[in-house]
């Protein structure tokens, strides 16, 4: 389970988090929403460690995450903790992020191999596995740069799966797609489903949040403004900014 | 030069020249290649100082004509009682301007790999040497390639600099036989033709390693 308390952090004098407050359960799929510059984005980055925060904690199973004690300084813990602790999470960006020198398979198994020290076979033997859950095991062996974005961030999914992290990190992974494109991705997370993942979600599409969340966060200045079923913060929203929000994303 | 035998016989030489500059050429960008990289660590590293060194010896190598240092490096070595003669001195010379050339390059290379592969690298925690060999050194030779055969062409020109300091090669050469002959025109020209066809063989030998590369699909991340 992940524990987020009291996550502050700025950017120079801009205040990005304010303080937030967030419990994902094992096999929980929490999605944040809110505008552009609310913090989500941020937010999911600040997880994974891709952003420092100033102020607060992230747990993950009880594990402090990114920085020793608060007594103590508040130091960023030394890298190879740091690296053990990302190969807990799979992150799967907006641009897709593969490495474009190498094949699909390689993408795959770059992080059980040389991370976590997967002997070769077995880990071509893992993302051969992966790849066939994402459809795409006929594209083994094209580099990234001859498949379409949709086809791209399904590697890309295989590739943070490979690591068997704890929680998927998944930051607006439809945004940069072809609308034709966003359906076959979309599967490919409604697939996971069935069987219980801890998921935390940044995205614009609100029907596919509503389908796949146990809960919804409202993200607004900085702050986890409402939060709760995906029925109630659709349909019943109290915020005033997330009910303005709502009417403008219809 | 009137006679063909005279024509064989300078054709032959600056042949041979060509092959020590070609040499001369291979050796230092080698050379060139391993210091460059070791420039190019001290050059993005973390401390401030090492940074600050690398760009002050960037400012002086590449600052200051290479026919000066070739005299200065001539004769700094017998100073330090090192008598390694012209040909070691040529090639520390063009090894010394192309480290400074090429880590200017890699690191262009490194500042040209975008963000979001860092990012993509750092999620999935990897240990900083299978990072620099997996993800970083593939990509910065990609993005360096061009350059970097730029950089071999002006080499190969580079070295004819080294005939001041007596060093036989494709220019010393040239020279040799204007002075017998005095065929000044013919024997320059033959010389340039010389240069041209190796700048050229390289510029050919840069061509098909990109398109290998393309072949990859590396080309198509612009697209």
């Amino acid at each position: 389970m992940m524990e987020i308390r009291g996550l502050r952090k700025s950017f120079g004098d801009t205040p990005i988090l304010r303080g937030i407050d967030l419990h994902v359960a094992d096999g929980e799929v929490v999605t944040l929403i809110g505008r552009s510059g609310s913090g989500k984005t941020t937010l999911l980055r600040c997880i994974n460690f891709l952003e420092s925060y100033d102020l607060g904690e992230i747990r993950l199973d009880g594990t402090r995450l990114w920085y020793g004690d608060d007594a103590g300084g508040r130091l960023p813990l030394p890298e190879s903790r740091t690296r053990r602790m990302r190969q807990q999470m799979g992150v799967v960006f907006q641009q897709y992020n593969l490495f474009p020198h190498m094949t699909v398979l390689e993408n795959v198994c770059l992080g059980p191999r040389f991370s976590q020290d997967v002997p070769r076979e077995e880990a071509e033997e893992r993302g051969r596995t992966l790849l066939r859950r994402v459809g795409l095991e006929d594209k083994i062996d094209a580099y990234p740069a001859r498949l379409s974005g949709g086809q791209q961030q399904r590697v890309a999914i295989a590739r943070a799966l490979a690591m068997r992290p704890k929680v998927l990190l998944l930051d607006e992974i439809t945004s940069a797609l072809d609308p034709e494109l966003v359906g076959e991705v979309e599967d490919v997370i409604r697939s996971l489903l069935a069987e219980p993942i801890m998921m935390i979600v940044v995205t614009h599409a609100l029907g596919f949040a509503r389908e796949i969340s146990h809960r919804i966060a409202y993200l607004s200045e900085g702050r986890v403004a409402e939060i709760g079923p995906p029925g109630a913060v659709l349909d019943a929203p109290r915020d005033p900014t997330l009910k303005d929000f709502l009417r403008r994303m219809r | 030069m009137t006679t063909w035998s005279a024509w064989q016989n300078a054709l032959a030489l600056l042949a041979q020249g060509a092959l020590v500059s070609l040499w001369l050429a291979a050796a230092s960008i080698a050379a060139g290649t391993v210091v460059a990289v070791v420039l190019v660590a001290v050059g993005l590293s973390r401390i401030g100082l090492l940074r600050q060194a690398y760009r002050v010896y960037i400012w002086v190598v590449r600052g200051t004509p290479v026919l000066v240092q070739a005299l200065l490096v001539f004769y700094a070595l017998p100073a330090l009682d090192l008598h390694a003669g012209p040909y070691i001195a040529g090639v520390i010379v063009l090894t010394m301007y192309l480290g400074v050339l090429f880590a200017e390059v890699f690191r262009g290379g490194v500042l040209a790999i975008p963000q979001t592969q860092w990012d993509s690298a750092k999620s999935l925690g990897l240990p900083p040497a299978a990072l620099l060999r997996r993800v970083v050194a593939p990509l910065v030779g990609r993005y360096s390639l061009p350059a970097y055969i730029n950089v071999c062409v002006m080499a190969v020109k580079a070295s004819s600099v080294l005939s001041i300091i007596s060093v036989w090669e494709l220019t010393f050469a040239a020279r040799q036989i204007i002075e017998r002959t005095l065929a000044v025109f013919s024997v320059l020209g033959l010389a340039a033709a010389f240069y041209f066809l190796m700048c050229f063989g390289i510029d050919r030998l840069g061509r098909w390693a990109e398109g290998r590369l393309a072949l990859r699909g590396f080309a198509g991340e612009r697209g």
